[in-house]
């Protein structure tokens, strides 16, 4: 094949699969046949076909986020990511189905419908880069971009059954990623296997002077971190992430990976997180309260659709009210409150102290000699369309061994450790700051093996 | 802690946001059943407030410096605002009135 026609040929398989008589809803833009092209031939990703979640700004198709208020929305400038991506070869073949605004846990949340897990239609794919890892899982394309800011990119992909990586935040430049929660939110890549995953995070990596928040330490060697093996390291397991409650067939895979990692080479060694405990009702503060503040810029004046009204506040409140769905609002109330007089302290100030205790549990146990930690990525595998919908809280549970990360800014990445009555299930890696390297060697080692095993 | 309906409509007012009699109903409800999960950030423990530790923090912010106040590249958000906007005049965006404010007065 040509270095076009593997793309060309994602745009045809993903036409027919989304057009035919079982879509997948993945998709909320494919491109177009003849604007496909290949920047560079001979680049690390040269040809290969890739997708884009739909919170990433580009300049080839309309960036919507899953929302009704961005309908139509074309971004004048492209996100970094996307540039650095398409710079080393890459063609995007289509944007990806989302939660609006990155906020969710299934997908469901889309105003362009759900999307469907490729392994069960009946069940969701995770989120919110539900399209993305429902797209990679779907073989449509080997790779694709996503963001977490809870765990966005490494549920979906255990839900899934492939690869996804968040990064350390300050890894890889938010320039043109749609902003949710500022200070969790990071670009991560997807793939079906680690190598793909950390190809894509090799190129899209590293500072942006258009990003604040991205940072100069130099990019290590991340896809040759992958074959490197484990011999040696201390892998640290936290009580906290298997708590007596655990479906002990997770339980039973999740020991069978520590098993596999110590036959490596690894060392395996009980840990305690002993703020882990506060980690969600922390993240539902601190993360709605930015949401508040970064989504008051969807008002119907500057960009996206306005609702017309007679004056001002009320097509404020018109444009908000329909271009915006029930989670969206639901967040931008929790964190206007949680922000509002007389709250503030109670609410913001106190998460923000959770945060850093959570952020030094993981110091205290990297200190002590641990190299990284495993962990199960989700406390489920993959759950029925409708079945938390109706129940905010029981959704954002789905995120309690994620959220952590990203409060931390510590890096993770998750890896199909085996099934559960047919469904993936994916266990984490999650590593100290700027220690992707690392994880990528162990989370290669338990795909050979694992694989190895199932094979 | 928890939100009774007027306080949720207050919400609403200040998040620029509209619902109707039973959407704020059930809106309230489910509130008050997420904070009652964030409670439990009553038991912690004092301390300060840091989000990141060193080794986490970008080295910029480690230095104390932020970024320069011109990228080498021009952001190209000057440009093609007109495109994007849902209504745009002589350069500028153009929104309806203030409630109560006329015309005239506004000149």
């Amino acid at each position: 094949m040509t270095t076009l026609a593997k793309a060309a040929h994602a745009v045809g398989a993903i036409q027919e699969l989304e057009n035919g008589g079982a879509p997948l809803n993945a998709f909320l833009a494919v491109a177009h046949p003849e604007s496909l092209a290949v920047a560079n031939s001979e680049g690390l990703l040269a040809g290969i076909p890739l997708a884009v979640k739909d919170n990433l700004a580009t300049t080839g198709f309309d960036t919507t986020c899953g929302s009704k208020v961005l309908e139509g929305y074309r971004s004048p400038y492209e996100s970094t990511v996307v540039r650095r991506a398409k710079a080393a070869g890459a063609v995007v073949v289509g944007k990806t189905n989302l939660d609006e605004f990155a906020m969710g846990s299934s997908t469901e949340n889309s105003a362009y419908g759900p999307t469907l897990n490729p392994h069960d239609r009946s069940r969701v794919p995770g989120g919110s880069s539900g399209g993305s890892a429902a797209a990679v899982a779907a073989g449509l394309v080997p790779m694709a971009l996503g963001s977490d800011t809870g765990g966005s990119v490494r549920q979906p992909a255990a839900f899934c059954g492939i690869v996804g990586i968040k990064p350390t935040y300050g890894r890889v430049s938010r320039y043109g990623l749609v902003a949710y929660a500022s200070s969790l939110d990071q670009v991560g890549t997807l793939g079906r296997t680690v190598t793909d995953a950390a190809r894509l995070l090799q190129v899209v990596s590293g500072y942006d002077e258009r990003d604040a928040t991205s940072d100069e330490r130099p990019v290590p060697d991340l896809l040759g971190a992958v074959g490197r093996g484990v011999e040696g390291l201390v892998i640290g397991v936290p009580n906290e992430y298997l708590p007596d409650g655990l479906d002990p067939a997770l339980r039973d895979l999740v020991n069978t990976a520590l098993r596999e990692l110590e036959e490596a080479g690894a060392k395996i060694r009980r840990v305690s997180l002993p703020h882990t405990r506060y980690a969600i009702p922390c993240y539902y503060v601190l993360a709605p309260a930015e949401a508040s503040s970064n989504l008051s810029r969807y008002d119907g004046v500057r960009y996206g659709v306005r609702c017309a009204e007679a004056d001002l506040i009320s097509m404020y409140q018109g444009t908000r009210s329909t271009g915006l769905g029930i989670e969206v609002k639901r967040r931008i109330m929790l964190g206007t409150y949680a922000l509002s007089a007389g709250y503030y302290d109670e609410y913001y100030g106190t998460a923000q102290r959770a945060r850093r205790m959570i952020t030094e549990d993981f110091r205290s146990v990297f200190d002590d000699g641990v190299d990284a930690l495993f962990t199960p990525t989700s406390p489920t595998p993959a759950f029925k369309i409708g079945e938390r919908m109706d129940d905010p809280m029981e959704m954002y549970l789905s995120d309690v061994f994620t959220v952590t990360a990203n409060l931390a800014g510590i890096p993770g990445i998750s890896v199909p450790i085996g099934s559960i009555r047919g469904l993936p299930v994916g266990g984490q890696v999650l590593a100290p700051w700027w220690q992707e390297d690392q994880m990528l060697a162990i989370a290669g080692e338990l795909e050979t093996r694992i694989q190895g095993a199932e094979a | 802690m928890s939100v009774g309906q007027k306080q949720a409509e207050r919400i609403a007012i200040l998040a620029r946001l509209h619902f109707g009699a039973e959407e704020i109903e059930r809106l309230t409800e489910e509130l008050n059943h997420i904070l009652q999960h964030v409670e439990a950030l009553r038991n912690l423990e004092d301390g300060p407030a840091v989000v990141h530790s060193e080794e986490g923090a970008p080295q910029a912010w480690q230095r104390g410096s932020t970024r320069g106040s011109e990228a080498e590249v021009p952001d190209t958000l000057d440009q093609g605002l007109n495109k994007v906007s849902p209504d745009w005049a002589e350069g500028f965006f153009v929104v309806p009135p203030l409630p109560g404010l006329h015309k005239d007065e506004g000149a």
